[in-house]
């Protein structure tokens, strides 16, 4: 047979099957058990919540690209699509719905689009339009409840209030209230450890947050009190959107770190805000403020993490 | 370049506040509503115009070499003059914008249009420089203010302008400092995506 | 437990349609092309001229350089021509066109040697007369790899039997088939480096191989078989070395700055057919495969062979959107099939456009997916990014020059970027300023 045309391009020839878009699928499959929880438990209008939080993430993306003169297809890669979910999952129960599609909104455009689309935004989108809409609209973003949509406070809140708390076992499986996706751990730590097996995400990331987090909280004493080695790291550790945060929202691609040691700085980093806010600060939960101020020193983090090429002497340059 | 061209750019072409980027100060702290905008703009007007008229009369007199303060000087005389004219006549204004009414004396723009226009051009053409940058701050003060009461407090000029939706909730963020930063960052952004595509 | 490296990624290996077929000898072609320059360093000087007739395993070119090697006749006839002809490197060198007379008359200097009688000078004299080079890719003359750094000395010779190239399986049925010559050729490599150590790497999945090899060296104890991890790039020398003697080539020195030489098995394989035959290196083992290729296999072919008369033979079952001179990951996309086989080509690959997908490019996501592969620990999005702008110093800060473009970046890309390109042209630009000054 005779060869007519070949194509001549640079090496390699091969490619895996890894694309932006399978990684993006697969972490709203991983995130997916525990919006599913937050239906089962709060009722059937947090599915409005959730779609109304993924489709207008996905029409807004679809529209901005359009006027930027963009392939539009960029909307379908699931990067819009998770922003939207993560976002949704941000919001308590009691959130009406244009919170969320007003956080949307913003996440897309202000956090996402306005720095150039995808791979350029410093900040995590969704914790982006979240911190927006805490300082925006602050009791619609505290309206806490429980099933049925009565009013409850947050764990991390009653703890404050120096009230009871629920159990250890029902922090773990999400019956307390809270945001929608913080809730139930063990189904985020399943949908986390799928995405640190498939090295989806870095396992770096979300255990030295968790890890410092509960050092932290265990070691300093909580504010009004004196004795050191005294905290409660389990209860700290189950409550909030610690787990959420550290797995889904810290290990954000285009936000997080790229160096390997820069990784562990940003989840110190992240764990140490997070404790001082939870413990000292105004505020019962600092998960969103530690991971957006994480990420603004994320490049500075990079610059100062670079690691030796191999064969570089130990000490040298 | 004639006198209407003078004029225009300070308005489009070199809009202080979204093309060459003075006077933030004013613009993010006092842009909370429309009427401060608006009385700011006035206010940083008339000294730009007076003191550009005064520099460029006495532009001959004035040596190079302390020409910075000489300037500084008829800036701050013609701001003070605003500032008391302002407390006689506008005192809820003269309140709400307090301190940055003196600060005005530090304002880029009105030394930048001294040493940059006024102390090299004639009394006609320094008027209209004047004219045109103060109407350039002012119609960018008005815009960012606007948007931040509209948004902000759902009113504009005092006015309620949601009256047709009563459970319009304010976004508060936008009469907070970060708001001044995300509205003013987006019209610049605006601004640049706009003049880009047109060249 | 197999050994391995830091970073690299898995391709699948697609080496089971050819992997246990036995090498074949191909009929010898009409017409050879022999490029003088089948090495690295300079290119030979044509000895012959248009119109004499040349004699199989005769000498027809070679340059006085310290890093260059002979190129031999693989047929006898006529020459035809002496002309610039495209290689396999894609660019035109100038070729040797020898018509062949099917009579394979032998060159008197085809003579069989004896190892025990030679010093290992005269090893290395005859090494670079036999037209040995490195025919794992590289193509580097053996003989000058073999000599020793200033004021050190070599202390290791390893073989590389990795072959973690997708598809390619000719130094596997190399090692299967002639064990004993690549046991011999180690030998010969070690008299002539002066060492007592020698050390085959292969990767485990070719078990046969592993078998082959410690059968061929019991019961001595000179030279130690090291399975690798099947990973991709176990066979660069870096990460060969790393996983084999857990030693490091310091940044910007070649493996015979700490003492090692590394040689393919293949042409460790060549070393011994020459020493027992007295044949200079004329002909070679390649992997013909790709979707689509009908008659895969491992061929024996002469040196000029062009890649046209080999699928020829083999036959092509649709037209090929790629076709490669050696592996899918670092070979050569070539533009026409009338390019020769030279020494270092590996292999022939005809892929189909479903075995070789164009992704289109998407910004940089910053996953740091390149960064974790990379088995030089360098920072591939970052020279891209930067080579792409011109920034040439933060190009080479982040690692450009250390890049051996084993292309691991670009497999695991998820935006489909061609960092390795980037990476390419950062390099070249930065060796073209160096040498304005």
């Amino acid at each position: 047979m005779d060869i007519k045309k070949l194509t001549v391009s640079s090496s390699p020839h091969f490619h895996s099957k890894n694309s932006v878009r399978r990684a993006m699928l697969w972490v709203l499959a991983a995130l997916t058990p525990a919006a599913l929880f937050a239906v089962y438990y709060y009722g059937a209008y947090v599915l409005v919540l959730l779609l109304a939080g993924i489709v207008t993430a996905v029409a807004c993306e679809a529209l901005i690209l359009m006027l930027r003169k963009k392939p539009v297809s960029g909307a379908l890669d699931g990067s819009a699509a998770v922003t939207g979910l993560l976002l949704a999952l941000n919001v308590p129960a009691g959130a009406p719905w244009w919170l969320v599609v007003i956080g949307s909104f913003l996440a897309i455009g202000i956090g996402k689009q306005v720095f150039g689309g995808i791979g350029h935004n410093p900040f995590n989108p969704a914790l982006a339009a979240r911190a927006i809409l805490v300082v925006s609209w602050p009791a619609r973003m505290t309206d806490w409840v429980g099933p049925g949509l009565v009013s409850a406070a947050t764990p991390l809140a009653q703890y404050r209030a120096g009230n009871v708390v629920p159990s250890y076992l029902d922090l773990f499986f999400g019956f307390r209230p809270g945001s929608l996706g913080e809730m139930s751990v063990f189904l985020l730590l399943v949908g986390g450890l799928t995405l640190i097996f498939l090295k989806i995400i870095d396992w770096k990331i979300p255990v030295s947050f968790v890890g410092t987090v509960a050092l932290l909280t265990w070691v300093l004493p909580r504010e009004g009190q004196t004795a050191f080695f005294a905290g409660d790291p389990l209860f700290h550790v189950l409550s909030g959107g610690l787990i959420l945060g550290a797995f889904f929202m810290a290990t954000d691609w285009t936000t997080s770190p790229i160096t390997k040691r820069g990784r562990i700085v940003m989840g110190v980093g992240a764990g140490i805000i997070t404790a001082i806010i939870r413990l000292y600060g105004g505020l019962p939960e600092g998960v969103t403020f530690a991971i957006l101020i994480m990420n603004a020193c994320t490049p500075l983090i990079d610059r100062f993490t670079l690691g030796k090429s191999f064969g570089s002497a130990r000490g040298a340059s | 370049m004639n006198g209407s061209k003078v004029f225009w750019r300070g308005i489009f072409g070199e809009n202080p506040i979204f093309r060459l980027l003075l006077g933030m100060c004013p613009a993010l702290a006092v842009s909370i509503a429309a009427n401060q905008g608006l009385g700011m703009g006035l206010a940083a007007t008339a000294v730009l115009v007076a003191s550009n008229i005064l520099i460029s009369l006495l532009r001959s007199v004035i040596p190079d070499k302390i020409r910075i303060p000489c300037f500084i000087v008829v800036i701050a005389t013609f701001v003070t003059m605003v500032d008391l004219i302002m407390a006689a006549f506008v005192p809820a204004l003269h309140e709400v914008l307090g301190i940055f009414i003196p600060l005005i004396v530090v304002n880029c723009i009105i030394l930048q249009r001294a040493e940059a226009f006024a102390s090299k051009n004639g009394v006609w053409r320094s008027t209209l420089d004047g004219l045109g940058m103060g109407a350039g701050f002012t119609l960018a003060l008005v815009l960012v203010s606007s948007i931040r009461e509209i948004f902000g407090s759902g009113t504009l000029f005092g006015l309620d302008i949601f009256w047709f939706w009563q459970s319009f909730e304010p976004m508060r963020i936008m009469v907070s400092p970060p708001g001044a930063f995300i509205v003013l960052g987006l019209l610049i952004g605006l601004i640049n995506f706009l003049s880009v595509r047109k060249a | 437990m197999a050994k391995s490296f830091v970073g690299g990624v898995h391709p699948p290996c697609r080496k089971d349609r050819t992997h246990a077929l036995p090498i074949e000898r191909l009929p010898v072609p009409k017409t050879v092309v022999i490029p003088l320059s089948q090495h690295t360093g300079k290119v030979n000087a044509p000895l012959v001229a248009v119109g004499d007739r040349v004699l199989l395993g005769q000498k027809i070119g070679d340059i006085d350089a310290p890093i260059a090697c002979p190129v031999h006749a693989s047929v006898s006839g006529r020459v035809t021509a002496v002309e610039m002809r495209y290689h396999t490197n894609g660019r035109e060198v100038l070729s040797i066109v020898i018509e062949n007379d099917f009579t394979d008359e032998l060159h008197p200097t085809v003579q069989p040697k004896n190892l025990n009688d030679m010093s290992a000078a005269d090893v290395l004299r005859w090494l670079r007369e036999a037209g040995i080079v490195g025919m794992g890719g590289g193509g580097f003359p053996t003989h000058a790899k073999l000599a020793p750094p200033p004021g050190g000395t070599l202390d290791t010779v390893l073989l590389n039997g990795a072959e973690c190239e997708p598809y390619l399986t000719a130094d596997h049925r190399v090692m299967v088939e002639w064990a004993d010559d690549v046991i011999l050729g180690l030998r010969c490599l070690m008299k002539a480096a002066g060492v007592k150590q020698g050390y085959i790497g292969v990767e485990v999945n070719k078990t046969d191989a592993l078998t082959a090899l410690r059968q061929a060296i019991a019961p001595a104890l000179d030279i130690q078989i090291v399975p690798l991890a099947v990973k991709y790039p176990q066979g660069a020398e870096q990460q060969l070395i790393a996983a084999c003697l857990n030693r490091t080539v310091p940044k910007g020195k070649r493996p015979v700055h700490i003492g090692v030489v590394v040689n393919n098995v293949h042409t460790a394989q060549a070393i011994a057919h020459s020493l027992r035959t007295g044949f200079p290196s004329i002909e070679r083992v390649i992997t013909v495969d790709g979707a689509c290729v009908e008659r895969p296999g491992n061929f024996l072919v002469r040196v000029g062979t062009s890649f046209a008369d080999i699928l020829a033979v083999c036959g092509l079952a649709s037209e090929p959107c790629k076709l490669l001179s050696g592996g899918p990951m670092m070979g050569m996309a070539m533009h026409t099939s009338a390019v020769p086989v030279s020494k270092c080509t590996s292999g022939i690959l005809a892929l189909s456009r479903a075995e070789s997908p164009a992704g289109e490019p998407m910004t940089c996501v910053r996953c740091a997916a390149c960064i974790d592969v990379c088995p030089m620990f360098i920072y591939p999005t970052l020279i891209a990014q930067y080579g792409e702008r011109g920034r040439l110093e933060e190009a080479e800060k982040y690692g450009a020059l250390v890049c051996h473009e084993c292309g691991a970046c670009t497999y695991a890309c998820p935006s489909h970027i061609p960092l390795m390109q980037w990476i390419r042209r950062a390099k070249s630009d930065i060796y073209a300023r160096r040498e304005r000054g």
